[in-house]
């Protein structure tokens, strides 16, 4: 068997004049959670459905557990788990019910006894859909998705809509599935989930790929400098800067009080400009360092926020 | 089989969980039940009763076929349960089999309460052919609930679905002949309805419930089904969709016409040959028939002689359910129409034995009629090869043909003797009879006088007198005697002819109630119908005549029809000729 639980070449896909996905290059290793991140419209779900079968693709070689997804989607879909945006059950239909019902679409059964105790549902296994909260009901999105006991799963925007709490319920399931060394490939466009949960990432913007690998390597890569900040009772007199500080990059707020500069060893800049305040005889009010997040990469490399 | 089966068990458990659903397959269709039923009179009629089932059937089939599985299909859509099942490695098949099957579990159990409620609480009997009746409707709501998931597939949202649906099922709710009879539409929307569906579903349920066929006997509806729900399955799995963001190319919709194409054939088919809308006919005078109905304190001539004075009748699907010999004081409990009757005599229908049909194409079925107007409900016809004979009994009201390859010896006939003698001397007087001119045609009658009186001032020798002493020896010998008319003969047109030959017969010294014995039970017995015919009995079939006085006292009473009972139907004697208007 190979380690490539997921390869992708070449992948494109237009809809009439609309090019969705335009060359997409990626692979998914066992055991590990690649996430997708990107803006609404980038093109990542639709690069998921063609991995999951769901859609066929324009061009390009696909891969997914050694099956083609154009001409083997049911062999594809037997193995893997998937949990989509915006489903739903019947409003009539019991959690345990519904596990049943999927478990009779797949080859391989996961115990749905410990599916539920392991989602937390043991408790609502004979609530009716529609009683369930929001996160209750992706829960029971997920206990679906594992039916089948998947080694490959897809979770497309897992906790787009949930509150904050609930977002963070359902990452701690997703850490768990990932100790279980099953690969997941997860899209999202919550920059937080993608830092707290990916082993890689890939930056998708208008159907490419613009940036990939571990998050601590891209926001290396495309910010090298972090920001260090400070504030003051008074106006800085800049001009009396070390020469040494005047070369780097530096902005000024608040009348001349908050001075934010850029640097690569941003330790060493910290104890230059403290000594330099303590000499002017200004008193030193606040002190931070800012390290670039992938929001920030975001928007250096694409010009947009991420939720626009 | 594991996806289908567990489709279906979920499908059928949220069924029973969801109210709306419970109360359209069960409260919805029994309460419209139970309104036609009273609408309709349906506790005095058999035949309503039948035609309320049938419309609550092809009612709930066309809302079961539409809105349960093609509405609830959109919907199940638009909120993403379907989305759901998508990913999962199961094709639309499993979902669409399963929407059929637990469809039509869950509706049998309504065909099982009406078939029950009509029987307990309206009297109409249980369908001969009850397996016929499930299949066919099985297949009908298979069918519909098939073509609804076609019109899931192709629409792209709610509010088209409900334009769609709405387009298919009012005119097949309307033209079907569930809700109207298809007999009081124009001829171009009889026409239009052969193009639908339900017209074929209605036909079907009708035939079998109330024509006692079986379901060989309506394999075109049977193919016709059986050919939409083959092209439904095929492309509607194709066509499925699981998900409102996948659009649909523009031309998918014209799919469903492909899938009612079967239907289109069947329209254009039936257009030239008209063969349905001739059932539809058949099975509306069978509705009729299956009337209930009490004549009161009526007269009664049994037909073998014996005489009730004051007595009643109660009529039940074609069929004579009760004679009493006094009137009863209570009649509410018959369930049936009260029709009083004092000052009137009922007997059995009248019987010629002795006619000679003819042979022109459609003429027979004209003579029949001409008969039953009369009152005369079966004529034997002598001597006519038996190809001529072969009319197709239910296809034009008329009074039924017996055929008789010889005459019997103990039929007589005077009529033949005095309209031999009539013409041959130029009397044209028997053409002028009220009754025979009621009849017609007035052509016939015309040229017939015209062919008479040119006889005028011949001499002919009478065998009327010799007949009739004939007639009374063989009466005081104690013979079984049986009256006919020879008509078909000059003079003696079809029509009223054993209402003159009693007549000849009374002249001729025979008591008016050995006479009426001699065209009604005799006559009966001496064609092998002794049995159903001929008599006023329970359990005889509801075929007699209600005659403005008594012909006991003056057997020329036997014209004064006062109204005609045919197999249990009251027969509109003025409209029975409207059937051979072009």
């Amino acid at each position: 068997m190979s380690e490539t639980a997921i390869s992708v070449r070449g992948l494109r896909k237009s809809y009439g004049d609309f090019e969705a996905v335009r060359g997409i290059d990626l692979d998914v290793q066992e055991g590990e959670v690649y996430g997708l991140l990107g803006p609404n419209g980038a093109g990542k779900t639709t690069t998921l459905e063609i991995l999951e079968g769901l859609r066929p693709r324009s061009s390009g070689t696909v891969s997914v557990l050694g099956f083609d997804p154009g001409s083997e989607s049911k062999r594809i879909k037997d193995r893997i788990g998937v949990c989509l945006q915006d489903t739903n059950l019947p409003d009539k239909m019991k959690v345990r019910e519904a596990l049943e019902l999927f478990a009779a679409f797949y080859t391989r059964n996961a115990d749905s006894d410990k599916l539920l105790q392991r989602l937390q549902l043991w408790d609502k296994k004979d609530a009716l859909y529609k009683s369930l909260s929001g996160g209750q009901k992706q829960r029971v999105a997920l206990a679906l998705a594992l039916v089948n006991e998947p080694s490959l799963l897809f979770l497309d925007e897992p906790t787009t809509g949930l509150d904050p709490q609930v977002r963070h319920e359902i990452h701690g399931i997703i850490q768990e599935l990932k100790e279980d060394r099953r690969s997941i490939l997860i899209t999202t466009h919550y920059i937080e989930e993608a830092e707290r949960l990916c082993d890689r990432v890939a930056i998708v913007d208008a159907g490419k790929i613009i940036e990939s690998g571990t998050p601590r390597e891209i926001q290396q890569r495309v910010l090298g400098h972090t920001a260090v900040e400070i504030s003051t009772d008074r106006a800085m007199p800049l001009e009396t800067l070390p020469e040494s500080l005047k070369a780097e990059k530096y902005s000024i707020r608040d009348e001349g009080r908050t001075l934010s500069m850029q640097s690569e060893s941003p330790a060493a800049l910290i104890v230059e400009l403290v000594r330099w305040i303590g000499e002017r005889d200004l008193r030193l009010l606040d002190i931070h360092m800012k390290r670039p997040t992938l929001e920030d990469v975001f928007i250096e490399l694409t010009g947009k926020r991420l939720r626009e | 089989m594991k996806p289908y089966a567990a489709l279906i068990r979920s499908n059928l458990r949220l069924m029973l969980r969801d109210r709306a659903v419970l109360f359209f397959s069960f409260l919805f269709p029994l309460s419209f039940f139970f309104l036609f039923a009273q609408a309709f009179h349906a506790s005095a009629s058999g035949g309503a009763m039948s035609q309320v089932i049938a419309m609550v059937l092809i009612i709930g089939v066309l809302g079961n076929g539409f809105f349960g599985a093609g509405m609830r299909t959109v919907q199940d859509r638009e909120t993403g349960v379907l989305r759901r099942f998508k990913v999962a490695p199961i094709s639309a098949a499993p979902v669409i089999v399963a929407s059929l099957v637990s469809g039509l579990v869950a509706y049998l159990p309504t065909v099982f309460l009406f078939l029950f409620f009509g029987n307990a609480i309206y009297h109409a009997p249980y369908p001969s052919h009850l397996g016929s009746l499930i299949l066919f409707i099985s297949l009908g709501l298979i069918a519909f609930r098939a073509v609804g998931m076609i019109v899931a597939s192709v629409v792209n949202s709610a509010q088209e679905a409900q334009i769609v649906i709405q387009m298919l099922y009012l005119p097949m709710l309307f033209l079907s002949g569930a809700t109207f009879p298809v007999s009081i539409m124009p001829a171009w929307v009889q026409t239009i309805a052969q193009f639908l569906p339900a017209t074929y579903l209605f036909q079907g349920i009708t035939s079998i419930l109330l024509g006692g066929e079986s379901v060989t006997k309506n394999l075109v509806s049977v193919f016709a089904l059986l050919t939409t729900l083959a092209v439904c399955l095929l492309i509607g799995v194709k066509l499925f969709r699981w998900e409102k963001e996948e659009k649909i190319a523009k031309g998918a919709k014209w799919w469903i016409l492909a899938v009612l194409a079967p239907f289109f054939l069947m329209g254009v088919y039936q257009t030239f040959t008209r063969q349905n809308i001739e059932k539809a006919k058949i099975l509306e005078r069978t509705s009729r028939r299956r009337g209930s109905g009490l004549f009161q304190h009526v007269k009664i001539l049994v037909g073998d002689g014996s005489v009730i004075e004051d007595g009643a009748v109660l009529v039940k699907n074609e069929k004579i359910a009760e004679v009493f010999s006094s009137a009863p004081a209570d009649t509410r409990s018959f369930q049936a129409t009260v029709i009083e009757s004092s000052g009137k005599t009922l007997l059995p229908g009248l019987i010629d034995m002795r006619v000679h049909i003819g042979m022109p194409a459609k003429a027979p079925y004209r003579h029949l009629a001409a008969y039953l107007y009369s009152g005369i409900t079966a004529v034997c016809s002598v001597g006519d090869s038996s190809q001529t004979l072969a009319v197709n009994a239910d296809k034009y009201e008329g009074a039924r043909l017996f055929s008789c390859q010889q005459a019997e010896a103990s039929t007589f006939a005077l009529s033949g003797s005095e309209a031999d003698y009539d013409f041959r001397t130029g009397n044209p007087e028997l053409l002028n009879r009220s009754l025979l001119r009621q009849v017609g045609p007035a052509d016939l009658i015309a040229s017939t006088r015209e062919a008479t009186v040119k006889n005028r001032g011949h001499a002919a020798v009478s065998t009327l007198p010799a007949a009739s002493r004939n007639l009374f020896s063989a009466f005081q010998s104690g013979v079984t005697l049986t009256a006919g008319s020879d008509a078909g003969n000059m003079l003696v047109l079809h029509g009223p002819t054993i209402q003159h030959e009693l007549e000849l017969w009374v002249k001729a010294g025979i008591p008016p109630s050995a006479a009426l014995q001699a065209a009604t039970y005799n006559a009966a017995k001496s064609l092998r119908a002794g049995d159903r015919i001929g008599l006023i009995k329970k359990g005889y079939e509801a075929t007699f005549i209600l005659l403005d006085g008594d012909p006991l006292a003056d057997i020329s009473n036997v014209e004064h029809i006062n109204s005609v009972y045919f197999r249990g139907g009251h027969i509109n004697r003025s409209a029975l000729f409207d059937q051979f208007k072009p």
